[in-house]
């Protein structure tokens, strides 16, 4: 019955901008998926990233691009939408074309394909680790998995069941409710090419089908507010609001620093709290809808922690009067939160359900809370860092009261970072006795954390014995934070061993090393250039 | 007194300190790529529990207790300093105490199944004797160690037997079990068969063998069973194809039994000859036909870890070779007596038996994704209590946590494994760790003071 609306689709498939918004109303429509009840606009977004490796498609939105894969599927094989970017994959698949994007029809029909496949298969069954070239393949496999599961209606779950905790996908369906969806499915079509008439039936037809979908099990069905709320966090999006407010309150700052009216300094202040205020409106709404702190995965702790460096940076200002450590803050949060947004694949920020072993929050989240607490301490300190080696290069004698005052910060920063970085680690090995019956296990996540404390602990030493002055404790607190940087992402991203696997990833491990590398050589040559000159001055 | 001055000042300083945070820190990065490359074990005896990673801790000890000698007597601002030192020590202590008397084991059992016998991480290798073939005596047994005692054939582990020795010449971490099976010429030796079952969804080709000490050979392919015997058995309701040599050398006598154990068909089948068996349009083929065979096990050797590897031995005895793969047993026959020889985990009994009674696995709505595992576990004097992930189980002493299940290849739970755990220095790191923590808040704390009034200077 669905094939009838095939004709009428084209004119859908010719595409129009102008029809943004038609989809609107299918966007809070409630489904089950990947363990959860969502609405199908979070579902749409999703499937839309890992499938053409954007939210939204030609200026369309994700909402109508995946529900017209179910519509009018032909129009979609033949549309070159599947993102595969791995050269070495191209080439396994003798697939010559440089384009970014291929049809299904062209991957389907491919004669490698199967094979390619089978060999990930033969690798996962003997549970071994992959490599960037199989996680493609395994990346494709998904990616048409879940075309052809849109395409056919079995991973569309809008209706409750009655007898099972898995929903009935649009395939499923029969009798009232199937003639209910096609009404709705019709009521879009015309809705896209028809007028202001045909989007109000269109919104009764979705108004109806959600009633009656809701009157198959009202007791399994979404709760609308929660569904409304997704919604709203997925349309707009505070994160991006928020680094944009920082960023307006770092450049009213460095024009207080280059001289500005008194005013700049209230302005700033409060730019950068209204910045914090949408950034933890934005965690708050995730809290809510996960149900759990957010610090789950790399996605939530790269949202959490510039939050925390914010919070930190703030308090710390209040106390030691340094405005280098509010400009700081802010960088590392615009850092941070423009970095979600640009690698959505490895910053997975989808609300995913919890392993088995992580439910239990109350220790989990005290321990990785307080460590991510920490990293964000460190992190001030190394963007501090950053900065005054900067000050040291160009003139260490006209910026001393600035470097002062930054050594001051960076030593309490890391001094912070110190105390909850060993309290985090020891509340883990808490955790880890509670659960698993072992308070240390040189698990890999654990003993790197354990570097980084060590790592800092040899500073603050080293300080006592007179080896690390205000230069060195700049170097250092940018040196150190690549022990940070290999706790908090390397062992997940690079090492990929031990037991904290629920928060394995893969992708950007040359640009988090590129990242690293270049900070040691930026340490690397201002040492050097201070050494010179410091010579320079003694023979002279 | 005084000459001892310096190489006191030597151990107390802060130089030392340094370096000793710095040389765990090198030795704890080396220890998680060990890991990554190999596995946790390797990483475990050879990087945390090796020489240097003790020396550099003795180190630390030692430089803890100088540097609070050295500071005293004690004043008001050492406070923070001597808490967060003892508390290391403490710490360090009660790591010892669990590492010496602490146990750590895993114990597995299926549903309806008592167990009481906890499988440690530790390896052992024990050697029996029998002159009947029956009742074993075991004549020796010993905890090895291969990963950090290597062996080689200059310098192979000897278990001495009498007039006789086994010579231990090489140990592999991680290998393969490779097996073939091959022609005998000792009539002792029992049967072999190369078979292929095929229909339209099925095709597998398969080696049954049959010990020359055990009556029957028999490999259970789900739906229907393959036996190999000396003489036809009784059946035991299922579909069964059972294959009998007789005297012709080159032909076995077959009978095919139904579910119902009637018979489906009788016959004799020779090599490379197929019969139809009758169920869903299935084929047995006999490929190959070994009246004498023996099966010739060697491990290959891999260069990292993975799922489907395991550790082997490769020992002599009486001039033969032997390879002895980890958790298995190797049968000997000499002309007078037999030997066994094992080499796998050492097991722990415990005082009281489990019984578990129900496993389940929770999943996340309308997926196949596990929410929740639960062992329903009947402990002697406690009653039915359930053990699941987070809620672990303290009885006598010891811990059982859940920590994960076995599944049969359809993906049904079949078998809970708890983890079993004993560690007298819990809280002894508990309170080291509280120390230290709040011994650096106090630290901290006064060095604020003094920096700010350096400041205000």
């Amino acid at each position: 019955m669905i094939r009838l609306l095939l004709g009428l689709c084209l004119v859908l498939g010719a595409g129009s901008a102008s029809a943004a918004e038609t989809g609107k109303p299918l966007e809070t429509l409630p489904m089950q998926d990947g363990g959860r009840i969502k609405p199908f606009d979070t579902f749409a977004r999703e499937t839309l990233q890992l499938v053409y490796g954007k939210k939204s498609y030609e200026g369309k939105s994700a909402t109508e691009v995946v529900f017209t894969w179910l519509l009018i599927p032909d129009h979609w094989m033949t549309t070159p939408f599947i993102e595969v970017r791995h050269a070495g994959l191209k080439e396994a698949l003798k697939i010559t074309s440089d384009e970014r994007w291929l049809t299904p029809q062209s991957l389907f029909t491919n004669e490698r394909l199967p094979l390619v496949i089978q060999e990930l298969q033969s690798l996962r069954e003997r549970g071994e680790k992959l490599n960037p070239y199989q996680q493609a393949v395994q990346r494709l496999e998904s990616q048409l998995g879940l075309f052809q599961a849109v395409r056919n209606g079995t991973a569309l779950r809008f209706v409750p069941n009655p007898k099972s905790d898995r929903w009935l996908a649009v395939a499923e369906l029969e009798g009232d409710l199937k003639d209910s969806f096609v009404a709705m499915s019709k009521g879009f079509v015309e809705a896209v090419s028809g007028d202001q008439a045909a989007s109000e039936n269109f919104m009764t037809a979705v108004a109806t089908f959600i009633d009656k979908a809701r009157a198959q099990a009202p007791e399994k069905y979404a709760d609308m507010t929660r569904i409304g709320w997704e919604q709203h966090l997925n349309q707009f999006h505070p994160f991006k609001w928020a680094w944009i407010i920082y960023l307006s309150g770092l450049l009213v700052l460095l024009w207080m620093f280059s001289g500005g009216p008194r005013w700049t300094n209230s302005l700033s202040w409060g730019l950068l709290v209204g910045g914090l205020a949408l950034h933890g409106y934005g965690m708050g709404l995730r809290i809510y809808l996960a149900g759990r702190p957010p610090v789950s995965n790399m996605y939530e702790t790269v949202v959490w922690v510039p939050f925390c460096c914010v919070l930190l940076g703030l308090i710390l200002e209040r106390i030691q009067k340094t405005k280098l450590l509010l400009a700081c803050a802010s960088t590392v949060a615009i850092f941070c939160l423009i970095l979600t947004d640009l690698a959505p694949t490895v910053l997975d920020g989808s609300l995913q359900p919890l392993e088995p072993v992580l439910r239990s929050t109350f220790w989990l989240s005290t321990h990785v809370l307080i460590i991510t607490l920490s990293y964000a301490a460190f992190f001030l300190a190394f963007a501090v860092g950053d900065v005054l080696l900067f000050f040291y290069l160009k003139d260490e004698h006209k910026f001393s009261v600035q470097i002062q005052a930054g050594t001051l910060s960076i030593y309490r920063a890391i001094q912070v970072g110190i105390v909850l970085l060993a309290f985090g680690i020891i509340l883990g090995g808490i955790w880890a006795d509670y659960s698993w019956g072992r308070f240390w296990g040189w698990d890999p996540k654990e003993t790197w954390a354990l570097i980084s404390l060590l790592g800092y602990v040899a500073v603050l030493h080293g300080r006592l014995v007179g080896w690390v002055k205000n230069f060195q404790l700049a170097a250092a607190s940018v040196v150190g934070f690549s022990l940070v940087v290999m706790s908090w992402y390397g062992v997940n991203f690079a090492l990929g061993a031990g037991l904290h696997t629920y928060g394995f990833g893969a992708g950007g491990v040359e640009y988090v090393a590129g990242f690293v590398v270049l900070h040691l050589l930026w340490v690397a040559y201002v040492s050097t250039a201070r050494y010179g000159s410091s010579k320079k001055v003694t023979s002279r | 007194m005084r000459t001892l001055k310096p190489p006191f000042n030597a151990l107390a300083s802060l130089r030392l300190a340094i370096f000793i945070i710095l040389s765990m820190a090198a030795l704890a990065a080396v220890g998680t790529i060990t890991e990554a490359r190999y596995n946790a074990e390797v990483a475990q005896k050879l990087v945390y529990q090796s020489v240097y990673m003790y020396t550099v801790m003795g180190l630390l000890i030692v430089n803890l207790i100088a540097v609070m000698i050295d500071r005293w007597p004690w004043q008001q601002h050492h406070v923070g300093f001597v808490i967060a030192h003892i508390g290391i020590i403490t710490l360090l202590f009660g790591a010892w105490l669990t590492q010496k008397y602490g146990v750590d084991g895993t114990l597995m059992f299926e549903q309806g199944q008592e167990r009481r016998s906890v499988v440690t991480h530790d390896r052992q290798l024990a050697v029996y004797s029998s002159l009947d073939g029956n009742s074993l005596r075991s004549i020796y047994e010993t905890d090895v160690d291969f990963l950090t005692h290597p062996v080689s054939p200059e310098k192979p582990f000897v278990v001495p037997l009498g007039s006789d020795e086994m010579k231990f010449i090489q140990f592999e971490n991680f290998a393969f079990r490779e097996s073939e099976i091959l022609e005998s010429s000792k009539t002792r030796d029992g049967p072999a068969i190369r078979f292929q079952l095929e229909n339209p969804n099925v095709n597998m080709t398969q080696w049954l063998r049959r010990d020359s000490h055990s009556r029957n050979g028999e490999i259970d392919l789900g739906p229907a069973i393959v036996v190999l015997a000396d003489s036809p058995p009784p059946p035991n309701g299922r579909n069964a194809v059972v294959l009998v040599p007789n005297s012709t050398q080159t032909a076995l006598d077959y009978v095919i039994y139904n579910k119902d154990n009637s018979v489906r068909k009788k016959g004799r089948v020779k090599q490379s000859e197929t019969v139809e068996t009758g169920w869903m349009g299935m084929k047995f083929r006999l490929l190959r036909y070994l009246p004498h065979s023996k099966e010739n096990v060697s491990y290959k050797v891999s260069p990292t870890a993975s799922p489907l590897s395991t550790s082997a031995l490769r020992f002599t005895f009486q001039n033969q070779e032997y390879w002895l793969g980890l958790d298995s047993a190797l049968r000997i026959y000499l002309a007078d007596r037999m030997f066994m020889v094992s080499y796998g985990h050492r097991q722990l009994e415990l005082e009281f038996p489990l019984r578990l009674k129900k496993f389940s696995v929770g999943m996340y709505e309308g997926t196949e994704r596990a929410a929740s595992y639960e062992s329903l576990v009947e402990v002697p004097n406690l009653g039915q209590v359930t053990i699941s992930m987070n809620e672990p189980l303290k009885f006598q002493g010891f811990t059982f946590y859940q920590s994960s299940f076995e599944k049969n290849e359809k993906g049904e739970p079949v078998a809970s494994i708890l983890s079993v755990n004993h560690d007298p220095g819990r809280w002894v790191k508990y309170v080291g760790s509280l120390m230290m923590v709040l011994g650096s808040v106090i630290l901290f704390y006064f060095r604020r003071v003094k920096w700010l009034s350096h400041l205000s200077k």
